[in-house]
């Protein structure tokens, strides 16, 4: 239980640190801010008249604890590119790509993880080199360029998924599929080791001189034991969703998170970035958070 | 001590006295027969179980003992088909439990033996019982492994085994998991294991060999009771001759993939004929002996690739004559023992 709460303490000091981190990486990354919402014709004075309204001519730090304190009353501030209220923004896109992220997570271990227990009970033969060969494209493939396969294969060669765009699950098909498909591949090699090694161990042999069925001693034991390391490394595939979701998102032209963090900062829309880049630090947070806590209820040691 | 004292006589040899030897009229709960057990690879293949012959009867003890790597423990696992196959393989011979060759059995009729009728208790304890579920979780998916019992009913056959086993708080240990047990409460969660769906023979591999001293005999009394009280067959694997004397009924000294002397207990390590279980005797250490006394056997186990015709054990025999290295000998009574050997000890 003190092992929880300090994980939480220790959570929320990573989220003001990265807070910081990402204020002051877009303001340092150079870029013209006024120029997304400002004419070309606009003269030096306007710009610096922009800057004073929005706040951007005071100090950094101070600027930041500004930003801050206005965050801590509710109010996540406007964009600067057509003055939308960001909270008014928030709750549409964190749904979308909490959809697309949740589908893609669900797929990893849906299919990794059955794929990855087969490949070890059927290892060296003709089943597991292919489920191996196939995990190993996964991994090799980058996502942007199964995304364009897929959508040619399957929007424009057989039309029988859209390529883009937001609607019914159908929309959701490809996307899922090209944002899972590196952490499929991942957690079928970590389920395959883990699940032999985890044959290996003597208590194996022991439930099957007891008479427990193959079945049972794999699906229920040696799965059970095989868990910890791919339960342990959860959060790892969280923040590969997560990263992987800006890229996914722009080109499935996915109203969620990641595309509006994209198009934000092509436009050096600063409050737009501050806190999409934040919301995406605390789901992976979360994910680890929630990936530890889930090592501690699978493994009795740390349980009692 | 042996089956002299043993009231049960089997019907067909009725009027028979029981004395030594005439265990062999009675019919064997398990019977091993010229057993051979092999690596077949793709450009390999040897056996290292070579003909071995056991045969064990309801209401004594077995002790099939020898050093590392003579087959005793293959020979044990082998029975209820849990040697590691591949590259393991059963070569020749039968195992007959009962007068059904085990050899024979499909894949479900040997799963449903195991643990019912022939149980086994593995050498270290802590490793063989799974960390992630309960000891009661354990026991009670054995039991409905063979039976359709209820909750309930598992739950009572569970903790019956476990103070059967000699576990002092059943009910506790039942919610305990493997890592919260020491090594002796770990080997008697093994025992209740192999005793939960009430077996006639129980093949014990090393049972007490990771434990401490004072543990190692609780463990070997709990055995000996259980052989008394359930008429079990035992058949118990160790590299300890101070096993054997403890609570062995009969003996099988194995070399090499071979039993080399076998007979009652009590003879074997009275009066051994056979140079090797001579040398092992003389190898162990005694209270009133010192340390200069010890004599080891001499050489090392030659590798069974490196086995060639004779006998297996003539390198490193003190006692060897020309004979043993052209004709492989028999098993052959000997006085009150059985040996293999051309020129045994008196």
């Amino acid at each position: 239980m003190t092992a929880i709460l300090k994980r939480v303490a220790l959570t929320l000091v990573l989220l003001f640190a990265s807070s910081f981190a990402v204020f002051a990486a877009i303001r340092l990354s150079g870029g013209d801010v006024t120029a997304a919402r400002l004419p070309a014709s606009a003269t030096a004075a306007d710009r610096e008249l922009f800057l004073q309204q929005v706040g951007l001519d005071q100090p950094i730090v101070r600027q930041y604890f500004t930003y801050l304190g206005n965050m801590f009353r509710g109010d996540l501030g406007n964009s600067l590119t057509n003055n939308a209220s960001i909270s008014a923004l928030a709750v549409d896109k964190m749904r979308n790509s909490l959809i697309l992220g949740a589908a893609a997570l669900v797929l990893v271990f849906a299919i990794g993880i059955p794929l990855g227990l087969v490949a070890a009970l059927r290892r060296n033969s003709w089943v597991d080199t292919g489920i191996t060969s196939f995990s190993v494209a996964g991994m090799a493939i980058p996502n942007f360029w199964l995304a364009l396969i897929l959508i040619y294969i399957f929007a424009i060669q057989f039309q029988v998924l859209p390529a883009a765009g937001q609607g019914g699950w159908r929309y959701l098909v490809l996307p899922s599929v090209v944002l899972a498909a590196e952490g499929v591949a991942l957690t079928v090699r970590m389920t395959r080791s883990a699940v032999l090694d985890t044959l290996g161990n003597d208590f194996v042999r022991t439930l099957r001189a007891a008479g427990l069925s193959n079945r049972r001693i794999y699906l229920k034991h040696v799965l059970r034991n095989s868990l910890l390391p791919i339960v342990s490394l959860a959060g790892l595939r969280v923040g590969q969703i997560v990263g992987y979701a800006l890229v996914v998102e722009v080109i499935f032209g996915w109203p969620g998170v990641g595309q509006t963090l994209v198009n934000a900062v092509l436009r050096r829309d600063y409050p737009v970035v501050q806190f999409f880049a934040l919301v995406l630090v605390v789901v992976v947070t979360l994910g680890n958070l929630a990936a530890s806590i889930g090592y501690t209820l699978v493994n009795p040691r740390l349980r009692k | 001590m042996s089956s002299d004292t043993d009231p049960i006589v089997d019907p067909g040899t009725s009027g028979t006295t029981p004395v030594e030897h005439a265990t062999d009229a009675r019919t064997p709960l398990l019977e091993i027969d010229d057993l051979r057990v092999g690596v077949k690879g793709d450009n390999v293949a040897y056996d290292i179980v070579r003909g071995v012959s056991l045969s064990l009867y309801d209401n004594e003890i077995l002790a099939v003992v020898g050093e590392s790597g003579c087959g005793k423990s293959l020979t044990a696992l082998s029975v209820l088909a849990l040697h590691q196959s591949p590259p393991l393989h059963i070569t020749g011979g039968a195992i007959r439990y009962r007068g059904v060759d085990l050899t024979t059995l499909s894949a479900a009729e040997m799963r449903a033996l195991r643990g019912a009728e022939i149980s086994m208790i593995f050498q270290d304890p802590m490793s063989a019982l799974d960390p992630m579920f309960t000891v009661g979780s354990l026991l009670t998916s054995a039991v409905r492994a063979h039976r359709k019992a209820s909750k309930a009913e598992a739950r009572n056959a569970a903790l019956e085994a476990l103070a059967d086993a000699g576990i002092e708080d059943p009910r506790r240990r039942f919610d305990e998991y493997p890592f919260q047990l020491s090594g002796g409460v770990s080997q008697r969660v093994m025992i209740a294991l192999a005793l939960v769906n009430d077996p006639s023979v129980i093949i014990a591999d090393e049972p007490t060999t990771a434990l401490d001293v004072t543990v190692q005999a609780q463990i070997l009394e709990r055995l000996r009771m259980l052989k008394e009280e359930r008429k079990m067959g035992i058949m118990l694997i160790t590299h300890n001759l101070g096993v054997v004397a403890a609570v062995a009924d009969r003996t099988a000294v194995m070399y090499l993939g071979e039993v080399v002397e076998t007979g009652s207990a009590q003879d074997v390590l009275a009066v051994p004929h056979h140079p090797y279980t001579n040398g092992l005797l003389a190898a162990v250490p005694r209270l009133n002996s010192k340390v200069a006394d010890l004599k080891p056997v001499m050489g090392r186990v030659p590798q069974p690739q490196e086995i060639t015709a004779g006998c297996a054990f003539r390198d490193r025999c003190e006692r060897a004559l020309d004979r043993c290295a052209t004709e492989h000998p028999v098993l052959a009574p000997r006085h009150r023992t059985s040996v293999r050997c051309h020129n045994p000890v008196d």
